[in-house]
């Protein structure tokens, strides 16, 4: 049956040498080099993943998008991201499956709807759509929320983000691929980055289980195992790397249209376009490379599901999975290079964002890379932030991942 | 991930009675003046081994006492210590 | 209905029949029919459509290995007809169909839709994008399968948790005989088994396999066994649903019509476990191989033995498997004409079956298999195909048995990370490495025959019991020799699929995946078991991995050309059985702390939040007004009950040492009877608490917190003196002493009206601390503290005195019009004074410095490290940061609210942390963050928050705190 089938893509040889090597085949590792080929002709690219292509949180995320961030260095990177979405689709020709259900996110305190204030604010400010809902209007967008007084922390009000909403995880992964592997970019899954190799202090090439693969740029794409990516340039990154869960009940027909999420109850719902309700949150501290779920978070997200909208009582979880987050101690990205170590580029740490940032980010550091100098729009994101002392405002209040904070 | 670790007090437990510390890095190399990289290197670099890594844990729900042990944070299994009961 | 004649096997008792609708009809069952069976009995075939073609989909398994049989019962969505008992008065209704199952409009787009290939969505709908949202809608509405009951029952769902030495997962005869040896040793033994009743294979079955008993007997008679044995608890309908690490389960209960539970989420802690979770039948995948009337070999048997229902008139089977033989005489000796079996081996049978069959006279054909069924709505006929020389034969039937083989039921294994392989012996895939204290017995093993199963489960029970301990080496080389002389593990037929194109033989009947799709989405470049996984969405529905199971990793290798068993299954994942919401929730088990006024505050008309941990009152005025609870205080006095305060005595040698680490000031300085206010900083500089502390004796402290670090402190202090070994004791005494601070111009008065002491201001002054006693001779700390801004006294009095001590002030402060205030009053008159809250008023990018708090540092360079100083000094000189800054509003009365942004020269240069109108200055005043350029005193603020249209800022002037009583002096009357 061959013959009919247009392939996606396709096994590579793998050459000696290559003008960028990627390490990491996920959403960012694969839009920086869909945007080397197309922003700068730069299609002598490799791509190397260990597994297979979307293996990392780029298949285990929440499928969420939005631009709704608190801090002003965030929104405009979050909101270009989003909006380069329908561009995507149209130019990978592939359907991201974009549904722009808005994201609506609930407060249960005076002081959670001060915080939504000021990240509303910031939005309106820049030109993001968001504001702030009465309970009552909260229930407008999703009938099935219990308001009254039920709830341990009841529905004070929301905050309402109107452009965001899901995609289709797998085919943001699938749709780049595809996109770079026609633009000529080499994507060699099943192989492994052993060492990256320096010369004069300057990156020369990658080592791999498959041979020595020279290049003068080496871009760190590799999400939860970032770190020890980083290690291999004698970089110790500021990143605790812990999983995050997720879940899917059964499908059911649409009952809900929007996406909502809870901070105080550590919880977020919607319903995906399979009718699947996606739910998540909770995360245990401990830092692993396991991808093992847990008992206590399904019993978690029920609990705090059922409160918010007790009609779920009737749905039935049906799968589990885990997928490891590079949190950083401010939840800001590390998007640097070309400083530590000369051609060794980072976009990493990004914790539970790196999906809804993939493309845009990926698109800035490929100019990054080719430039060798940051992007003003990257500018903020750099590693010694934190040996300055500068953390970015992304949270108020400190994560509680160890007694550090 | 519902693993159990050993407090040296109480013995097994469940996880989720324990705070998680981070790893251990031992004390501290400087006292109030640092330069920013020795700085950084210790309050926030992190090793992120694939493997066994010495740790910090808190008997939050127990006695309270701070111990260390080595954990795989590939397998989440604790390094069983010789002697030691787990 | 018309059921067979009552025999030994059957569950269900004619005596109890059981009146339900379907459909809305009236319908009828037996009490111990499950909803499917008792439907089935009353003739309905098509008990669904499938979620992308529409295509009828009958009784297939009994299991929940599908989820053909999914319907509304009582409103409840996709719930499995074929696993749930049947309830009178139940009200049944099929759904995701227009119409009916057996007429759904929404069939039709099969006829003009007959291949859509995977991920066909994905290349569709978005040229133009424009109409992407029209489709959307389109997919949104044919998606999902039940609908949502807006308002579910309030029924008791219950969580439990257990411990035990030795858990067994699976109550057939291996199971029971693991929990048996097990108990022999008066373990605590826990045996979990999915269906309602013990027996597994054996509860139907009526071979003789030792020539005098039937197993079903056997199954019977061993699960009588169990059940006089007091040390195993025995948990039927209870189906495992996860294997987590170190031997931690989960299980889902269904509850019996005298339970108090509908349903309940289990816990077992288990020091070992056995797991005997029997085999599952694989399925055989040809053209149509899920038509109504095709069925498990199992299903039906057990609709014959255990529910006393003949299945159809003319079978056809299809197996690869001795049971599958065994299938077809049962069904010839309930009565039905058994056409042909086609058993996809050419060899290898059980040679008892084979004459069995030729003396019933039934056309045996092996090397045959199932390669096409006919008829739509109910199968009517199979095409048998010669797998060698493709020849085929056409049969009537209307019921199709088909099996390719067996398949170990490694859900349990692989989630517990068992070591799982091909075997290509038997052509299973088998555990061979087992995590510490995880032990298997019985069919998942790959065996076959009860001898070798029965005695499988004993070893497996010994080698459970005996790694807790008891000394069992002699049973246990007594059950090693025993197996050793039984027959090991056994396989059936490898066959993957039959000959066919594979456009509608389906490996995932949830998702309609058929074989071809895989070798599509290989070509496409799908071709690593998960991209395939993931892109055909096999094994991504209701039934999840149960159907696709090892068919689906094996076809794919088989299409790349790879050695079978070479590529493995997918990731196993929790829960095995899909599982309500509302079991996992169980009951609210959410406790907040309430403090020792809590019913005092409530009568008096607080207005509560959960806060933290606490319940605390936020409002006394219903209608969220706080100039009365302000101007009390203000004016004349008001107590509040502050009992979430964080209280803690330090005490030992070296508790000075460990107060110098965590406080930023020089905490040597401190005299007894006065306190001292300071903030304790992360080592980011990040001031994280504030409160204050005393000496209260030789080496003795006693201080206070923020309510919220209370929980946190003593593990802060532990954390940060680990290597030092220092002596010291820190107390949390934060729920033993309840605390109440009376504030305002007269809370002097108030307070000597309910104590015999000294407490005027010479004898206690601003800052002062004393341990005092009211009147009856309640203790009481008294710490004079004025964060309201005003004359005040916090009093912290032994919890089960606090009531009593608000009880007296609160007498004692009537002729002064005493009220009662609460935090958000709090939060409204400390503002005046420009305090800010830790939390609120500061964040994780702001320091000590940036706060303005730099005075509180020490300055003696000999003391040890101070936690976050390296830091502070790190950052001290540091330009560019943003700091905190007191306001007020150019408009008097001008309302900014909280979380608005700072915006000058065009950019976002800060915030507003907190802001009210201050009733004692009738103007608007605030606290900020802001850039460091705009933060001298004197700089205008250009505040702006969202809702307004215009962008027309309010502009506010940075004012340095305190806005009110600038000098304190009423604090200090």
């Amino acid at each position: 049956m061959g013959a009919k089938i247009k392939k996606m893509w396709a096994d590579a040889p793998l050459k000696k040498s290559y003008e960028a090597v990627i390490i990491g085949g996920g959403v960012h590792g694969l839009a920086a080099a869909y945007f080397l080929a197309r922003d700068h002709g730069l299609t002598d690219v490799a791509v190397i993943e260990r597994r297979y292509i979307g293996f990392g949180g780029s298949g285990r995320n929440t499928t969420i998008v939005r631009a709704n961030q608190r801090s002003k260095q965030n929104v405009p990177l979050y909101d270009e991201g989003l909006k380069l979405w329908p561009v995507l689709i149209k130019e990978l020709d592939y359907n991201l499956m974009f549904f722009n259900s808005g994201n609506l996110n609930l407060a249960h305190s005076e002081g959670g709807l001060n915080g939504m204030r000021l990240a509303v604010s910031t939005a309106q400010f820049m030109n993001v759509g968001s504001q702030l809902l009465t309970p009552k209007e909260c229930k407008e967008l999703v009938p099935l929320l219990d308001i009254s007084d039920r709830p341990t922390w009841p529905v004070q009000g929301g905050m309402y983000h109107p452009p965001g909403g899901t995609l289709r995880h797998d085919a943001v992964v699938w749709g780049l691929a595809k996109g770079a592997y026609a633009r000529g970019v080499h994507i060699h899954q099943g192989l492994e980055a052993k060492a990256i190799k320096l010369e004069d202090g300057k990156v020369a090439g990658v080592e791999t289980d498959r041979g020595f693969i020279s290049t003068p740029r080496v871009l760190n794409a590799a999400g939860g195992y970032s770190p020890q990516v980083s290690a291999m340039v004698g970089i110790k990154l500021p990143i605790h790397v812990i999983t995050l869960q997720a879940m899917v009940s059964e499908p059911l027909k649409p009952f809900l249209n929007t996406l909502f999420s809870s901070g105080e109850y550590h919880v977020y719902a919607n319903q995906s376009l399979r009718g699947e309700i996606v739910t998540g949150a909770h995360m245990d501290p401990w830092p692993t490379y396991t991808t093992d779920s847990s008992a206590y978070f399904i019993k978690h997200q029920a609990e705090a599901l059922v409160q918010l909208m007790p009609a779920l009582k009737g749905t039935k979880f049906m799968r589990l999975w885990a997928g490891l987050t590079d949190m950083t101690p401010d939840m800001a990205p590390i998007l640097d290079g070309n400083d530590h170590v000369p051609g060794y580029y980072m976009d990493c740490g990004w914790g539970y964002f790196g999906f809804k940032s993939g493309p845009i980010s990926g698109r800035y550091m490929a100019k990054f890379m080719v430039d060798g100098e940051p992007p003003d729009m990257l500018k903020p994101f750099t590693l010694r932030r934190y040996e300055n002392n500068r953390f970015l405002g992304e949270i108020a209040t400190p994560v509680y991942y160890g007694p550090w904070n | 991930m519902s693993f159990t670790i050993t407090c040296p007090i109480c013995g097994k437990r469940n996880i989720y009675e324990f705070r998680f510390g981070g790893e251990d890095r031992g004390p501290r190399p400087f006292k109030n003046e640092a330069n920013p990289e020795e700085w950084y290197d210790y309050i926030h670099a992190r090793s992120n081994p694939a493997g066994v890594q010495p740790e910090m844990w808190f008997h939050r729900d127990g006695c309270g006492v701070w111990f260390a042990i080595e954990r795989d944070t590939t397998t989440n299994q604790e390094v069983e210590k010789e002697g030691g009961d787990s | 209905m018309s059921r067979l004649p009552a025999s030994p096997t059957q569950r269900v008792d004619r005596s109890k029949v059981l009146s339900f609708s379907y459909m809305s009809e009236p319908r009828q069952g037996f009490e111990g029919d499950t909803l499917a069976t008792a439907l089935y009995d009353q003739g309905i075939r098509i008990f669904s459509r499938s979620f992308k073609y529409h295509r009828p989909r009958g009784l297939y398994s009994l299991d929940d290995e599908s989820s053909t049989t999914m319907m509304t019962v009582n409103g409840i969505p996709n719930v499995r007809a074929e696993s749930t008992p049947l309830r009178e008065g139940m009200k049944v209704m099929a759904q995701n169909v227009k119409g009916s199952p057996e007429f759904d409009l929404m069939a039709v787009g099969e006829k003009f839709d007959g291949f859509m290939p995977p991920g066909f969505y994905y290349k569709r709908f978005h040229k133009p994008y424009k109409y992407w949202p029209f489709f959307q809608e389109r997919l949104r509405a044919a998606a999902g399968l039940g609908k949502i009951l807006p308002e579910f029952p309030e029924d008791y769902y219950e969580n439990v948790y257990f411990n035990a030495e030795v858990c067994v997962v699976g109550g057939g005869p291996a199971g029971m005989a693991a929990a048996l040896a097990a108990a022999e040793s008066g373990l605590r033994v826990i045996l979990l088994e999915a269906r309602p009743y013990l027996g597994g294979f054996y509860d139907w079955r009526t071979v003789k396999e030792d020539g005098t008993q039937p197993l079903y007997e056997r199954g019977r008679e061993l699960a009588a066994q169990v059940a006089k044995t007091e040390n195993i608890r025995v948990f039927t309908s209870t189906a495992l649903t996860g294997f987590y690490a170190n031997n931690h389960l989960t299980a889902r209960q269904k509850g019996l019509p005298n339970d108090r539970f509908v349903e309940r989420y289990m816990e077992v802690r288990a020091g070992s476990v056995v797991v005997a979770a029997g085999c599952l039948e694989r399925p055989l995948i040809f053209e149509h191989n899920e038509r109504p009337g095709i069925m498990q070999a199992n299903t039906a048997v057990r609709l014959i033995r255990t529910y006393g229902i003949l299945p159809g008139q003319r079978a056809v089977l299809a197996v690869g498997h001795d049971l599958g033989l065994e299938a077809a005489l049962d069904l010839a000796s309930a009565g039905m004409d058994v056409a042909a079996v086609a058993d996809s081996r050419p060899q290898g049978q059980d040679e008892s079956l084979v004459a069995a069959l030729e003396k019933k006279g039934i056309t045996f054909l092996p090397g045959f298999t199932a390669s096409q069924a006919n008829g739509v709505k109910r199968v009517s006929g199979v095409a048998l195909t010669d797998l060698q020389s493709g020849s085929a034969k056409s049969f009537n039937c209307d019921i199709l048995v088909a099996m390719a083989g067996l398949s170990p039921n490694n859900a349990p294994l692989a989630m517990a990370k068992a070591k799982i392989v091909y075997d290509p012996e038997t052509g299973y895939f088998l555990a061979r490495e087992m995590p510490p204290h995880v032990h298997t017995a019985g069919r998942i093993m790959g065996l076959c025959g009860g001898a070798e199963i029965e005695a499988s489960g004993r070893l497996a029970g010994l080698r459970a019991a005996s790694e807790s301990g008891p000394d069992l080496t002699v049973a246990l080389k007594e059950a090693q020799e025993a197996l050793a002389g039984l027959p090991g593990p056994k396989g059936g037929s490898t066959i993957l699929r039959s000959p066919g194109p594979g456009k509608k033989a389906f490996v995932c009947f949830d998702e309609d995946v058929a074989v071809k799709d895989i070798g599509y989405a290989a070509e496409e470049g799908f071709n690593t078991i998960e991209l395939s996984k993931r892109y055909v969405t096999a094994g991504m529905g209701p039934s999840q991995s149960f159907l696709p199971g090892v068919n689906f990793p094996q076809l794919l290798a088989d299409y790349l050309g790879k050695e079978p068993g070479s590529i493995p299954a997918t990731t196993t994942r929790s829960p095995f059985y899909p599982t309500l919401m509302a079991t996992f929730a169980g009951p609210n088990h959410h406790m907040s702390k309430k403090t020792p006024l809590d019913a005092s505050q409530k009568d008096l008309g607080g207005i509560f939040r959960v806060v933290g941990v606490w319940e605390r009152a936020r409002y006394f005025s219903p209608d969220l007004d706080t100039t009365e609870e302000v101007k009390a205080v203000r004016t004349g006095v008001g107590m509040i009950d502050v009992s979430t305060l964080g209280k803690f005595r330090l005490h030992g040698p070296d508790s000075l040492k460990a107060l110098q680490r965590m406080y930023v000031s020089d905490m040597s300085k401190m005299v007894k009877g006065k306190l001292k206010y300071s903030a304790m900083c992360n080592e980011d500089g990040c001031v994280i608490d504030d409160g204050v502390a005393t000496k209260i004796g030789e080496n003795d402290y006693y201080f206070t917190t923020a309510t919220a670090r209370a929980g946190q402190t003593v593990e802060w202090f532990r954390y940060h003196t680990r290597h030092d070994g220092w002596d010291f004791n820190l107390v949390n005494m934060t729920d033993g002493l309840g605390a109440i601070n009376v504030a305002g111009p007269k809370s002097r008065e108030v307070l000597a009206k309910v104590t015999d002491e000294d407490v005027s201001n010479e004898a206690v002054p601003y800052m002062a601390y004393r341990e005092i006693k009211l009147k009856g001779g309640i203790p009481a700390r008294l710490l004079r503290v004025g964060f309201v801004g005003e004359m005040g006294f916090e009093l912290h009095v032994p919890s089960s005195w606090t009531q009593a001590a608000w009880d007296l002030l609160w007498e004692a402060g009537q002729e002064f019009g005493v009220k009662p205030f609460a935090l958000e009053a709090q939060a409204c008159l400390r503002l005046d004074k420009g305090h800010a809250i830790i939390g609120t008023d500061t964040e994780l990018r702001l320091n000590l410095h940036d706060l303005g708090l730099s005075f509180l540092l020490k300055q003696d360079k000999d003391i040890d490290y101070t936690v976050g100083v390296a830091a502070l000094n790190l950052a001290e000189k540091q330009e560019g940061r943003l700091k905190a800054v007191g306001f007020k509003t150019d408009v008097m009365k001008a309302l900014p609210m909280d979380g608005s942004i700072i915006v000058n020269d065009g950019e976002i240069r800060g915030h507003v942390t907190s802001c009210r109108l201050s009733y004692a200055l009738q103007r608007t005043v605030g606290l900020a963050f802001v850039e460091d350029k705009y933060s001298a005193e004197g700089s205008k603020l250009e505040i702006w928050h969202e809702g307004l249209e215009s962008k027309e800022p309010l502009i506010a002037t940075v004012t340095k705190p305190p806005f009110y009583d600038p000098k304190g002096d009423r604090l200090k009357m």
